[in-house]
């Protein structure tokens, strides 16, 4: 080998603190870019690949009669349609332990040949026999049952009835039923009608021929499906279009993801702000050497190739640790996600191009971050480098606010000299505070994001005043029942109210929603309410609340409100027919579908329900959950006795949970960004400080040797970290409130198109201010202690 | 004096060096006019803050003059750029620091062999045996293998008078050689030096010592940039 090349070599083993340090910097960018992109590139494939292989309807047409066999074969060959099916979707109760939960049954024609929206089977019975249902896998918890048991179930119009749970399916088309608080159930036409259901196959699926992910063509074909069929005599009550390819969760995953890629892309910042950092702090160190190197006759280029090289094998090193582990990292991801995404990982192979732009980062930056303390060392003239006075001390003057301010007499001796070492190199001061403030920035805007979601969930009990609500079959005289449920003891309020499904009707043609097959995601419901209501309290965006109970106003949520201004007219279908409304306001729901909330005495004279609910609200004077449950079997008991067909009862701790757990994708990611923020910038504060002193050690030697104790120098040392670390507190402090405003109202649109108001986390504050002074006190110690225990000899022999 | 040019070295004439300072600028060199004759020890005296490293730092390419010119065995420094000058310097210049300046990572061997690596000037396999001959002629063979720190300061000198050696070059340049040395370890250093030009070296030192001057043939004192007073033996 050639002799300067062991002098690379040997640098870079001489020293190990100090290379560690820069190492650990290169491979932690490193590693946060492999971990986050190397999880969403797994994540993104699968999630498409699970949802598309179930081959997810294109449209479902829904009937207002049952469908026959034939009419089903005479769809599929109706022009651009590629298959056709039956099948029918019915909203149930099962029975957990004492409470009632809700359960979606799905009414499959054929198990055996099933075209469209198909779960995988897991185990059991491929097929259910009479009376018996296949279970999704994520429902078992709900239903707190194992395959083989058997299950208390309730259609509207039946008894409750025993039911074995025979199989299992995934259906990567749902969301686990536990994020739903839901049940969800295959059952033959069969059991249905065992169970109590007259009703026939209702829904017709159909899949397009051509461009099946355009929603306009698969609108279109639909609709004409739809027309051909009126024509043919049959009346239809909507046409549901899921956004073609998507997964019901996407737009969340979407949030999620950007999320994540705008934190690796910060990280990646931050990683090479520390690569910079050390790189500029190892040249200073060099900046002599190579003068002594030049005076020998070593060239510009000779040494540049020498540190390039030191630092690729520093890069190397780095990669070398930081890809092997990124991917354990990025599949403890990708599982935990695929988990609350009900999708399973078939292939776990991470896309190529995430090593390659690990490896590319982890090479090109630290070099790029090198390039300029390494180019002016070699440029530097051997003078310059020479020179006694140092290259390190050209930024110091003492008419600088940092000697005037630390000249103040309060201060002790050394904590002056902190001070002014803590200003004495503005551009590493520089790039160490901006490497602290932007981990600090990045902590605390994912807690206080974080905080955000949980304080918009508290708001649903803000919001909806009653803590449980009935869902009734048919709508009834409810003024008898409603006297009933008030005389019980803790009932504060009892209202009755209407809603139905409905959408934007367009002229012409059939009504066209976004409905996924699991009736929740993507529907639009209108609210029929007592004005003025006592049990609903939304949050107002825009506009008014229904004021008066006989006007035909409307008003709309945040995901119903499309691009629709105060005082549009705007026409919902009813029943399959158009009514005209005027929007008066615009609300911001936590936890609730397209919405319009009308006024109820409007609504019965158009349906033709006067007098009557199909929705019960109730609220309790204790509002804790636990009373919740109390009361609401004592007025399930009740509706019992009282022979009231109800299809579900949804209490608001339920929905609580509910909306908890579609949100805890987010929160679980942002607490883990959080968590990796806290450790890069910690790492990097200790990096910085603990290369900042070594760099000293023969400046600490001339101060043992004028008499400084080794207590002295440590304080000296610690304060100047404490400084440091309080400095970027105020910057990173600053930066995360605009981040947080900026990220909260981001995410917030995207996932549920309403903003969150900036919180601020008092628990981030505090862990980071924690995590700071910790930092810098464990950060300085150990170099204070090893510049102490070299001889002052030794530090002043040489540099 | 300059009337038998080719038995001249080194010819700075008329050289001027100054610095830009706040107030303006400052010559640490005024119209300096020295020859230095092929194979002497050449001492250059004066007080501190006179111009000694400056002129020097002249010599070796390390300063460039503001004005004037230096001619070194044909070559005029002045005009050669700064890549170029590296090179010419490793191949023609000795550079011996006060304060040794051996790169604590290499082993005193490395050290002595590094300059020929830069220069590409022996053919690899030999610089081993060459080095180790150098160190040889300063006495510290036994120390080859062993890291800078592990020397004393006089035998850290004479690696780095081993180490200017290393490219064979013409001229051994050294400031304050022995500034940080005792006498008698200083004195060897001198005969070292002395020793040197009996093999035909030129060795231009900056003393202060007035105990050795015994040793130099030729001296050129400075008093504020200027040459005050020449010796030249013949
Ligand atoms: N880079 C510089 N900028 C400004 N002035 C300089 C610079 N280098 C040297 N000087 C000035 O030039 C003058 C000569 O400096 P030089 O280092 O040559 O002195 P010296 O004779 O070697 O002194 P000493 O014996 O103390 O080493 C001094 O007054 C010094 O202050
Ligand atoms: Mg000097």
């Amino acid at each position: 080998m050639q002799t300067r090349y062991n002098k690379a070599f040997r640098d870079l083993t001489s020293d190990y603190s100090k290379n560690f340090m820069l190492i650990l910097a290169i491979a932690i960018g490193v590693f946060g870019i492999g971990s986050i992109l190397g999880g969403y590139g797994v994540i993104k494939r699968e999630m498409t690949d699970n949802y598309m292989s179930t081959v997810p309807a294109s449209a479902t047409i829904e009937m207002e009669e049952s469908l026959t066999k034939s009419l089903v074969d005479s769809v599929r060959q109706f022009p651009g349609i590629k298959e056709a099916e039956r099948h029918a979707t019915l909203v149930a109760r099962m029975k957990v332990g004492e409470k009632w939960y809700p359960l979606l049954l799905f009414v499959v024609d054929d198990f055996k040949n099933k075209k469209t929206n198909k779960p995988f089977f897991v185990s059991g019975e491929h097929e259910p026999a009479t009376g018996a249902m296949l279970v999704e896998r994520t429902a078992f918890v709900v239903m707190q049952a194992n395959e083989g048991d058997e299950l208390v179930i309730k259609t509207p119009n039946g008894h409750p009835q025993k039911v074995k749970l025979s199989g299992t399916v995934h259906d990567p088309g749902l969301a686990p039923a536990w994020q739903e608080q839901t049940g969800f159930g295959y059952i033959t036409l069969a059991t249905l009608h065992q169970l109590g259901e007259a009703q026939g196959f209702d829904q017709l699926r159909i899949l397009v021929s051509e461009q099946p992910l355009s929603r306009q063509h698969i609108t279109e074909r639909a609709q004409a499906v739809g027309e051909w069929l009126k024509q043919s005599n049959h009346s239809i009550h909507e046409i549901q279009v899921p956004p073609p390819g998507k997964h019901p969760h996407q737009s969340q995953m979407s949030a999620v993801m950007s999320i994540f890629i705008v934190f690796s892309f910060l990280i990646l910042i931050l990683g090479s702000i520390l690569v910079a950092t050390s790189m500029a702090t190892l040249m200073v160190k060099q900046v002599r050497q190579i003068g002594v190197m030049k005076t020998i006759g070593a060239s510009s280029t000779q040494i540049t190739t020498l540190y390039i090289t030191m630092i690729v094998i520093l890069c190397v090193v780095a990669l070398l640790i930081a890809i092997p582990l990124s991917r354990l990292a990025a599949s403890l991801f990708y599982n935990q996600i695929a988990v609350l995404l009900n999708i399973e990982i078939r292939n776990n192979s991470i896309p190529y191009w995430v090593p390659l732009l690990q490896i590319a980062a982890g090479i090109i930056i630290p070099l790029a971050a090198a390039a300029f303390p390494v180019i002016r060392g070699s440029k530097i003239s051997v003078r310059n480098a020479l020179d006694n006075h140092g290259v390190s001390q050209k930024h110091f003057d003492e008419n600088s606010w940092a000697v005037k301010f630390s000249k103040l007499s309060v201060f002790s001796e050394t904590f002056r000299l902190s001070v002014r070492n803590v200003f004495r190199q503005r551009s590493r001061l520089t790039m160490t505070l901006g490497l602290l403030a932007a981990g600090g920035a990045m902590f605390m805007t994912a807690m206080n994001v974080s905080e955000a979601w949980n304080k918009n969930l508290k708001r649903i009990y803000v919001q909806r005043l009653y803590d449980l609500e009935i869902k009734l079959n048919n709508p009834i005289h409810a003024d008898s029942i409603i006297e009933k449920i008030k005389s019980i003891k803790g009932v504060k309020n009892v209202e009755g109210c209407n809603q139905a499904s409905t959408s934007v009707s367009k002229s012409n043609s059939v009504e066209v929603t976004n409905t996924y097959p699991d009736k929740g995601h993507g529907s639009f419901t209108m609210q029929a309410l007592p004005v003025p209501t006592r049990q609903l309290n939304l949050t107002l965006a825009e506009g008014k609340w229904l004021n008066n109970s006989k006007a035909n106003d409307v008003v709309l949520n945040q995901n119903a409100r499309g691009s629709f201004k105060i005082g549009d007219g705007i026409s919902l279908s009813l029943d399959g027919k158009p009514t005209v409304w005027t929007i008066t306001g615009f609300t911001e729901d936590v936890g609730a579908p397209a919405t319009a909330y009308v006024s109820l005495e409007v609504f019965s004279r158009l349906t033709n329900t006067s007098g009557q609910a199909k929705v019960l609200r109730v609220s309790y004077f204790d509002r804790s959950k636990e009373n919740a449950i109390r009361k609401n079997r004592e007025i399930e008991k009740l509706l019992e006795k009282e022979k009231i067909s109800v299809s579900a009862t949804i209490p608001v701790w339920l929905l609580q949970n509910a909306i908890a757990a579609h949100m805890k994708v987010l929160i679980n990611s942002l607490m883990a960004m959080a968590i990796l923020m806290a450790i890069v910038g910690t790492l990097g504060l200790m990096s910085t400080m603990s290369m900042n002193i070594l760099e000293r050690t023969r400046e600490i030697g001339v101060m043992r040797a004028i008499g400084a104790t080794p207590g002295k120098i440590r304080n000296l040392v610690v304060w100047e970290g404490l400084l440091i670390g309080a400095l970027s507190f105020f910057i990173a402090f600053a930066f995360a409130l605009v981040l947080s405003t900026f990220l909260g109202r981001f995410i917030g649109n995207m996932a549920f198109r309403t903003p969150l108001s900036l919180t601020i986390s008092v628990v981030a504050l505090i862990v980071w201010i924690l995590l700071i002074v910790i930092g810098s006190y464990v950060a300085t110690l150990y170099p204070a202690r090893r510049a102490n225990k070299i001889t002052t000899r030794e530090a002043l022999a040489y540099e | 004096m300059s009337h038998e040019q080719n038995k001249n070295l080194i010819e700075l004439s008329q050289v001027t060096k100054s610095f830009p300072l706040a107030s303006g600028t400052f010559q640490a060199l005024k119209e300096v006019t020295v020859n230095i004759q092929k194979g002497k020890l050449v001492a250059i005296t004066g007080k501190s803050g006179s111009g000694k490293s400056t002129l020097l730092n002249v010599i070796a390419g390390i300063d460039k003059p503001t004005h004037g010119s230096v001619l070194i065995n044909g070559v005029h420094v002045e005009k050669l750029p700064e890549s170029a000058l590296a090179t010419w310097r490793g191949k023609n210049i000795g550079v011996v620091f006060q304060f040794f300046q051996l790169l604590p990572t290499l082993t005193i061997l490395e050290n002595v062999m590094l300059p020929m690596d830069f220069c590409n000037s022996y053919p690899k396999k030999d610089r081993k045996e060459r080095a180790l001959s150098l160190l040889n002629l300063v006495n510290i063979k036994e120390q080859a293998d062993k890291l800078p720190s592990a020397l004393s300061g006089g035998q850290q000198q004479r690696a780095a008078i081993a180490r200017a050696l290393a490219n064979d070059p013409p001229i051994i340049i050294a400031d304050e050689p022995t500034g940080n040395l005792d006498s008698q370890t200083a004195t060897s250093i001198f005969e070292l030096f002395a020793a040197l030009t009996k093999a035909g070296k030129t060795v231009i030192i900056v003393t202060h010592e007035k105990d050795f001057s015994g040793y130099f043939e030729d001296s050129i004192s400075i008093a504020d940039g200027v040459v005050v007073n020449e010796v030249v033996n013949a």
